[in-house]
């Protein structure tokens, strides 16, 4: 028989008490952060939006004075014009550029997702011991910077490019294909830089799956194809909506890659923008244009996520 | 290379933010200035020379340059900006006015760059020229010969000229995505004054660039550099220096590519990069001193030498290698600077036209 | 240690050998062919083997029970009658066809996964149709299979919930109901209560054996408890790594064990290390040095004199009584009582004979607890009748 030793009861608890300072500094936190890192980024370029553009520092007009007092405040409110985004609506330039960015960003998104899904599903169907070092295969192109990696696709699709030569000493070509400066390089680009944003949720998924869920469906005479578009597919949705989300946003503002890679058919709003910015040093303008971009990505999404949740209250 | 010293902007704002703790005999300028553009082993002599410490850093983009110094606080003592930038940060109030007694060199300058730098700062109160150049067209020499037979390379016609470009389209031609100087370009070519801020006339330029749009393969202000130097694409309209490093590289390479640079005769635009201190630059003793330095005319030749870009210092030519004063496309003979031009940059309201206008031709709208 | 805790697993069996339905023996048959037939089977994982030389025959409407530790082999035998694994080596046939070949979706059997394996974004109707689906039948016909389903397993009106919004005991349930929707013509079950808790499985054992009885189908299940297995099977196989050791009725399991393993591994059993003395007037006299006796059984074994056996004698045939039998160390041992487990039911004595070997005799409760005249060191007798015991040679 052992002898228990009595443990002197527990101090009363000091700290934990529900709604204290320390609980309410743990959820404060993370809105602290979101105030920061991105309302107040977006108020000043909401702010700048409204702006005429002049050639000062900073370069615009009106500039707020903390010091000048609130009627001096006001006067400055006066100054505020819409006429950027009267401009922005005017202008089809802009127009194409965003429907444009969209249909890039879209059919990349559906590319990454036909050849993300399969490089996922054979990760997740791995033997074990292989998976860890797959996902590292996955991000381990994430350690040499993104430029230089958009640099090294020049040299593969420029016209003396590696691709060309290899198809050119295949025969399979008789004069190099222009592929370069065009949007199937833009294409090729993008979908190789957001791969691993597309793969990563898709294996989390997939590898979260059931494996005996399968054979349940085989074991019901299901063949394997239909259990995977039966079964695997539907489950792996939530990953396939996480991933077609995390590569269709940033390719809609992408800039780098057809700046680089695209050619003068490539419209996309990341380069408009940046011209607007830096070629036209038009501030305003730009963040009228990055405002608008906001819109047309928040929105829709926001409306999803409400749509999704009212479907899964109404499951219930 | 010289952009190795200080790659990232973050390290030169750090040592920028930490000098006013150094120690007093401790003397830093911040330089910045264009990739590959100096002499290394000068700027370990100016140090050697005046104790003064070099935090060097780099850009390849006017328009970086400009938004740093337009948004102020850059920690940057000088930077090297262009012509019509400097103009606009001028105007800003983003400079500071030179005190032309700390820079006794002056007097070593070219009267005729001087002369048209004046243009964009009256006075010459605010830069001071380091290097200058065109704006002109490169080429893969076998490859238009090919195409071209034996009419004359150094022509706007080439690129504007719908029936000429289109013998290029298939191996490739790029254009600088830079409204202003396209838009005079496509004036020079159309026989009008470059400088025309007339809408009608810049609307014209324009069309002469839709014409061709299709035969463009990219709108981009540094991409040619090396798709010249590999023989990806015929012909570039580009920066004088630019198209120069490309033919240079491509010399080097030995593949067999040959790039070449014509000024057209119909006129081309004369480009200044010039010295300028931002109005609030921690260091001003330290800024003129360093340009002080780089106007003494053994310097200026050295950088000339080793960049092959033409400078403002009259007295360095003679100093100059061969290969540099004695090349056209470096240094035009007297005719073709007779034909060379310099435009301003354009009003606002005029400037949203040549956007707009720039953008269509971009986008083919 | 108490005694609750160490007793907890020795609950008395008697009262709970399979259901009652006799006369149904086609394994006795010489003529009767098995439903399912395994021949030499062989089944390496790696360096492993899960399954070894073994031979099996499942008849047709049995339920059968392949009962075993971890790790002995049973969920790969059922998984290679399902097809999720195939042999190395020897066969395996339905109905005299073999199933060499045949993927899972066509094979006529289903299974009952140990998870449940249901498909969590289905309701709980398109989780059973979804085998009917497969077989491209009429709706009409699968929505009428999906109700017949629910109505077995009883859960009529559950059809339009999904998974989630089930207890554990619902989902046991649909799982069922979804292999029996397909009509199989072998049930497969792979510890299918054993995430339920005890009195919920014990609940659905019988409903299991019921449903297995009226529906006329045969069931092979695959379980580590031995009490679910005596509940439920017609017959159990015995496995040891990779190999059956004993194939019998769950009575014949019990009372007549063919090895220690078995006896163990089935029941609480003591077992006492003697020597074979030799047979006389019809008995066989067994010492037993260490314990400190001498057995009489009529039991024959053949082995010549001197031979080491064991005798082994379940804790519930065991007498215990403070006077000694009227032939003290002839079917009997003395010792001292060493700890009591109460269970409600019965107790459980453990006896420290001379040897230090300790010995466990249940006794019925039948009189109320304050009159429990033996207790901790009272110096007992254990004996037991002549036949309640059993000799094993291995």
């Amino acid at each position: 028989m052992s002898v228990v030793a009595a443990n002197p009861p527990a101090p009363a608890a000091r700290s934990a008490r529900p709604g204290g300072w320390g609980r309410r500094l743990v959820i404060a936190i993370p809105y602290l952060w979101l105030l920061l890192l991105f309302l107040a980024p977006f108020l000043i370029v909401l702010k700048l939006s409204f702006s005429t553009a002049a050639i000062a520092i900073p370069p615009y007009t009106p500039v707020f004075d903390l010091g000048a007092g609130w009627d001096a405040f006001l006067a400055k409110i006066q100054e505020f014009t819409t006429e950027n985004y009267a401009w922005l609506a005017q202008n089809s330039l802009y127009w194409r550029s965003y429907l444009s960015s969209l249909q890039i960003a879209l059919i990349s998104t559906v590319l990454t997702l036909l050849i993300g899904y399969p490089m996922a599903y054979g990760m997740a169907r791995a033997p074990a011991g292989w998976r860890p070092i797959l996902v590292m295969m996955v991000i381990l192109p994430f350690w040499t910077s993104f430029l230089i990696r958009v640099y090294a696709w020049i040299g593969i699709l420029r016209r003396e490019g590696l691709l060309n030569q290899f198809l050119l000493w295949l025969g399979w070509i008789d004069a190099p294909l222009a592929i370069q400066n065009t949007n199937t390089a833009v294409y090729i680009g993008i979908v190789y830089s957001y791969l691993p944003f597309m793969v990563l949720p898709l294996y989390a998924a997939l590898e979260r799956m059931d494996k005996t869920l399968l054979e349940a469906a085989a074991d019901l005479g299901s063949t394997p194809l239909k259990a995977f578009w039966r079964i695997t597919f539907p489950l792996s949705i939530p990953g396939v909506v996480a991933g077609c989300m995390l590569v269709f946003i940033p390719v809609v503002g992408e800039f780098v890659i057809p700046d680089l890679l695209g050619g003068s058919e490539t419209l996309m709003i990341g380069k408009t923008l940046w011209s607007e910015f830096f070629t036209n040093r038009d501030w305003p303008l730009a963040s009228a244009v990055a405002i608008l971009l906001l819109l047309i990505l928040v929105v829709p999404i926001v409306l999803f996520q409400n749509q999704q949740r009212k479907a899964e209250e109404a499951g219930r | 290379m010289p952009h190795c010293l200080a790659r990232l902007p973050l390290a030169a704002a750090i040592l920028a933010g930490t000098s006013a703790f150094a120690l007093a005999q401790d003397r830093v300028v911040n330089v910045y200035n264009w990739s590959d553009y100096i002499e290394e082993s000068v700027l370990a002599e100016f140090t050697a020379e005046t104790g003064i410490r070099v935090v060097y850093d780099v850009y390849d983009n006017n328009e970086i340059v400009e938004t740093k110094l337009l948004a102020g606080g850059s920690g940057y003592d000088l930077a090297v900006p262009s012509d019509a930038n400097v103009m606009r940060l001028i105007q800003a109030g983003a400079l500071q006015p030179l005190d032309k007694s700390l820079i006794p060199n002056l007097a070593n300058m070219w009267p005729a760059i001087t002369d048209r730098l004046a243009a964009y700062d009256p006075g010459n109160e605010y830069a001071v020229n380091y290097m200058w150049g065109t704006t002109g067209i490169g080429y893969n020499v076998a490859m238009v010969a090919e195409r071209l037979g034996d009419a004359p390379e150094d022509s706007w016609a080439l690129v504007l000229d719908p029936a000429i470009a289109s013998k290029f389209a298939d191996c490739g031609i790029q254009v600088l995505d830079q409204p202003d100087e396209m838009i005079h370009a496509a004036l020079a070519y159309l026989g009008i004054d470059p400088g025309s801020t007339d809408p009608d006339d810049i609307r014209r330029a324009g069309d002469a660039w839709k014409a061709v749009r299709p035969y463009i393969q990219k709108f981009h202000s540094s991409e040619y550099i090396n798709a010249l130097a590999n023989g990806d694409i015929c012909l570039a309209v580009g920066f004088s220096g630019d198209i120069l490093q490309a033919r240079d590289r491509a010399a080097e390479a030995g593949a067999g590519v040959e790039v070449a640079y014509a000024i057209p005769q119909e006129g081309a635009q004369m480009w200044f990069d010039s010295f300028v201190i931002p109005r609030d630059a921690p260091h001003v003793a330290e800024a003129h001193a360093f340009i002080d330095f780089m106007m003494r005319p053994e310097v200026a030749a050295a950088n000339s030498n080793y960049v092959y870009y033409a400078n403002g210092n009259l007295a360095s030519q003679s100093l100059l290698n061969d290969d540099v004063i004695s090349d056209t496309a470096i240094y035009p003979d007297l005719a073709t600077v007779e034909r060379l031009f310099t435009a301003l940059p354009y009003d606002p309201r005029t400037q949203r036209v040549v956007t707009g206008v720039w953008t269509e031709v971009k986008s083919g709208g | 240690m108490t005694a609750a805790t160490a007793t907890a697993r020795t609950r008395p069996m008697g009262k709970s050998i399979g259901p009652v339905r006799r006369s149904f023996a086609p394994w006795l048959d010489p003529d009767a062919k098995p439903l399912v037939e395994f021949r030499g089977i062989v089944k390496r994982f790696g360096e492993t083997v899960a399954v070894d030389h073994l031979d099996l025959g499942i008849y047709e409407r049995e339920f059968f029970a392949l009962l075993g530790p971890s790790g002995c082999g049973k969920t790969t035998l059922l998984r290679m009658l399902a097809g999720f694994e195939n042999p190395d080596e020897g066969t395996v046939s339905i109905d005299g066809k073999s199933l060499a070949g045949v993927p899972p979706y066509r094979r006529p059997v289903n299974t009952v996964f140990q998870s449940y394996a249901l498909f969590p974004h289905m309701t709980v109707e398109a989780n059973i149709a979804f085998g009917l689906k497969q077989d491209r039948l009429p709706k009409d016909e699968i929505d009428r299979r999906v109700e017949e389903a629910l109505t077995l397993v009883k859960l009529t009106g559950m059809g339009k919930r999904k998974p989630d919004q089930l207890s554990g005991g619902q989902r046991q349930r649909v799982a069922l109901a979804r292999s029996l929707a397909k009509h199989p013509k072998v049930l497969l079950l792979d510890e299918p209560l054993a995430a339920l808790d005890k009195k919920l499985r014990e609940e659905t054992q019988f409903e299991l054996a019921d449903l297995q009885q009226r529906l006329g189908l045969t069931f092979v299940i695959v379980t580590h408890d031995q009490e679910e297995a005596m509940t439920l099977a017609d017959r159990i196989a015995v496995m040891s790594k990779g190999r059956i050791v004993q194939v019998a009725s769950p009575a014949e399991i019990y009372e007549q064990p063919n090895s220690r393993y078995v006896a163990d591994f089935v029941g609480d059993i003591n077992i006492l290390e003697c020597g074979l003395a030799g047979r006389n007037e019809g008995l066989t006299r067994l010492e037993c040095p260490g314990a400190g006796a001498v057995i009489l059984l009529s039991q024959e074994i053949a082995a010549d004199p001197g031979t080491k056996v064991f005798f082994a004698v379940r804790p519930e045939k065991m007498q215990i009584s403070l006077a000694g039998p009227a032939e003290p160390g002839v079917n009997s041992l003395y010792g001292e009582v060493w700890d009591i487990g109460y269970l409600g039911d019965v107790s459980v004595y453990h006896v420290r004979l001379a040897d230090g070997q300790t010995v466990k005799a249940t006794v019925a409760n039948r009189t109320r607890l304050v009159e429990r005249p033996i207790t901790w060191e009272d110096k007992v007798w254990l004996s037991w009748s002549p036949d309640a015991g059993i000799v094993l040679t291995k």
